[in-house]
């Protein structure tokens, strides 16, 4: 009898639920007890398995020979159906195996290097500055995701990418389409094609007139000389502005009401602003926005902490558990600005890991350092039940932050 | 005594190195991709240059402690 086909009855259905807005489903941490890897149901009745401990999360994303990370693969796991489409559509890198992979990235990680990242910082703390003038200029109540969250990532994307900022809202929303659960697959699609259509318009626009900016840059560097076409850089440029938009944002939210519950910690991180380097580390291990990738499918039978996942099943590495696993860190659930959090896998790992992490680590010491410093007296205007959070969304985070000062 | 070793065939520019060990990591300036500043460092620099090989996503640097001075 095939010994994979019983577990497929236990299998319970996938994604879970959260019981309290702070912490990672409970299924997580009961899974994680059991076993490394633990089989779950899909929506459309395929099993897939989680791997949810920090040791083997780490394992298979290094596993380029046994796993792939091919989003056109038939056999790829996605969470909704909208999200087959818009995997199977995937041009960008961080669908690709290697050799590809590097191929393309390699493109673009000087855009993105610890150099200038550091040269950006100033505008990034200009930018900062200027929404929080306006903030103050607003007055309590202000909900921080509107006025900060959402608009910080936008106006520094647009300064690095060369977007114009007025675009921003049609970025958010193709992002948004993406990383939704619930919807439809057409929106999906749609606006997938719009987002590449937009880059490629914005290509042909900085081709004429070229500007201090990364689309500008490649376009003299890599297109020009033939070294990548101008649709293919449309498609990677697209998941650049996504990536660029959704996860601030969210970090930024989510990290501010956590400071905001944890007055202690808040105090203490306004008063030495040196700790803000560990304390970003630490709040991106414990919130862990991306919620359901990296993901994998098995070129062949694996044996992942003793557990087979038979070749062509997909694998999901839900960050938030490896980021809570009692094995690697020290009273996982508890938010400690001041542990040593290094090891926290929030951006992933392997070749895929998030080409923008450096940009991401600046932004969050930048803004959250600022928002200590210029509204000292933060707090919430609304009770916590007020707050809406991400149940519907890939990305976890707040819809919104009404705050006081 | 350290003696450090990089690939850069294998590097994939996440940046972990330079923000880790900063005195012996660099990104070359034309494609991000990892470049030593220095083959090798005291032994007080072991733990810095343990979790650089640890935080690197694609496995691109190696250490080994020689005894030699």
């Amino acid at each position: 009898m095939d010994s994979h086909i019983p577990m497929a009855d236990m299998a319970p259905a996938f994604p879970f639920q959260r019981t309290c807005p702070f912490h990672p489903p409970p299924q997580y941490a009961a899974a994680r007890a059991a076993a490394p890897v633990c089989p779950v149901t899909l929506w459309n009745g395929k099993r897939a398995w989680l791997v949810l401990r920090h040791v083997e999360v780490r394992e298979v994303l290094s596993d380029d020979t046994r796993f792939s990370g091919a989003m056109a693969d038939p056999d790829f796991p996605a969470i909704t159906p909208a999200r087959v489409t818009v995997d199977k559509n995937e041009r960008a890198f961080v669908g690709m195996d290697n050799p590809d992979h590097d191929a393309y990235r390699r493109l673009f990680t000087r855009e993105f290097s610890v150099r200038r990242m550091l040269a950006l910082k100033p505008q990034i703390s200009a930018i900062a500055e200027q929404l929080l003038d306006e903030i103050e200029a607003h007055g309590p109540p202000a909900d921080l995701v509107a006025m900060l969250a959402v608009k910080f990532p936008s106006l520094v994307m647009s300064a690095l990418f060369g977007s114009p900022y007025e675009d921003h809202e049609f970025i958010i929303r193709c992002a948004v389409a993406r990383h939704g659960l619930t919807q439809s697959v057409e929106e999906a699609e749609v606006k997938a094609r719009e987002l590449a259509a937009y880059v490629r318009r914005l290509i042909d626009t900085k081709e004429a007139r070229p500007g201090d900016d990364m689309v500008s840059r490649i376009i003299e560097e890599h297109v020009r000389p033939g070294k990548l076409s101008r649709d293919d850089f449309a498609e990677i440029g697209a998941m650049i502005l996504r990536a660029g938009h959704d996860t601030t944002t969210n970090m930024i939210g989510m990290g501010t009401l956590l400071l905001l519950q944890n007055d202690a910690m808040r105090r203490r991180l306004a008063a030495d602003p040196a700790l803000i380097d560990g304390a970003v580390e630490e709040l991106l291990r414990f919130v862990s926005p991306v919620q359901y990738s990296p993901r994998r499918v098995a070129k062949e039978d694996v044996v992942i902490g003793g557990v087979t996942i038979p070749k062509g099943e997909g694998v999901f590495m839900p960050l938030a558990s490896a980021n809570r696993d009692e094995r690697m860190f020290d009273a996982p659930d508890t938010l400690d600005i001041t542990r040593d959090a290094s090891q926290h896998l929030a951006f992933g790992f392997g070749i895929h890991q998030c080409l923008g992490q450096m940009l991401a680590r600046y932004e969050l010491q930048i803004v959250y350092t600022a928002i200590l410093r210029r509204l000292p007296n933060l707090r919430l205007a609304v009770p916590l039940e007020e707050i809406r959070f991400k149940h519907d969304m890939q990305i976890y985070g707040v819809h919104n932050l009404p705050v006081a000062w | 005594m350290i003696r450090i070793r990089v690939n850069p065939q294998v590097c994939v520019g996440a940046g972990q190195c330079v923000r880790t060990v900063p005195e012996v990591f660099d990104q070359r300036d034309s494609d991000g991709i990892v470049v030593l500043l220095a083959s090798t460092a005291p032994d007080e620099r072991l733990t810095y240059l343990q979790k650089a090989v640890k935080l690197c996503p694609s496995q691109a640097i190696s250490i080994e402690l020689d005894p030699k001075p």
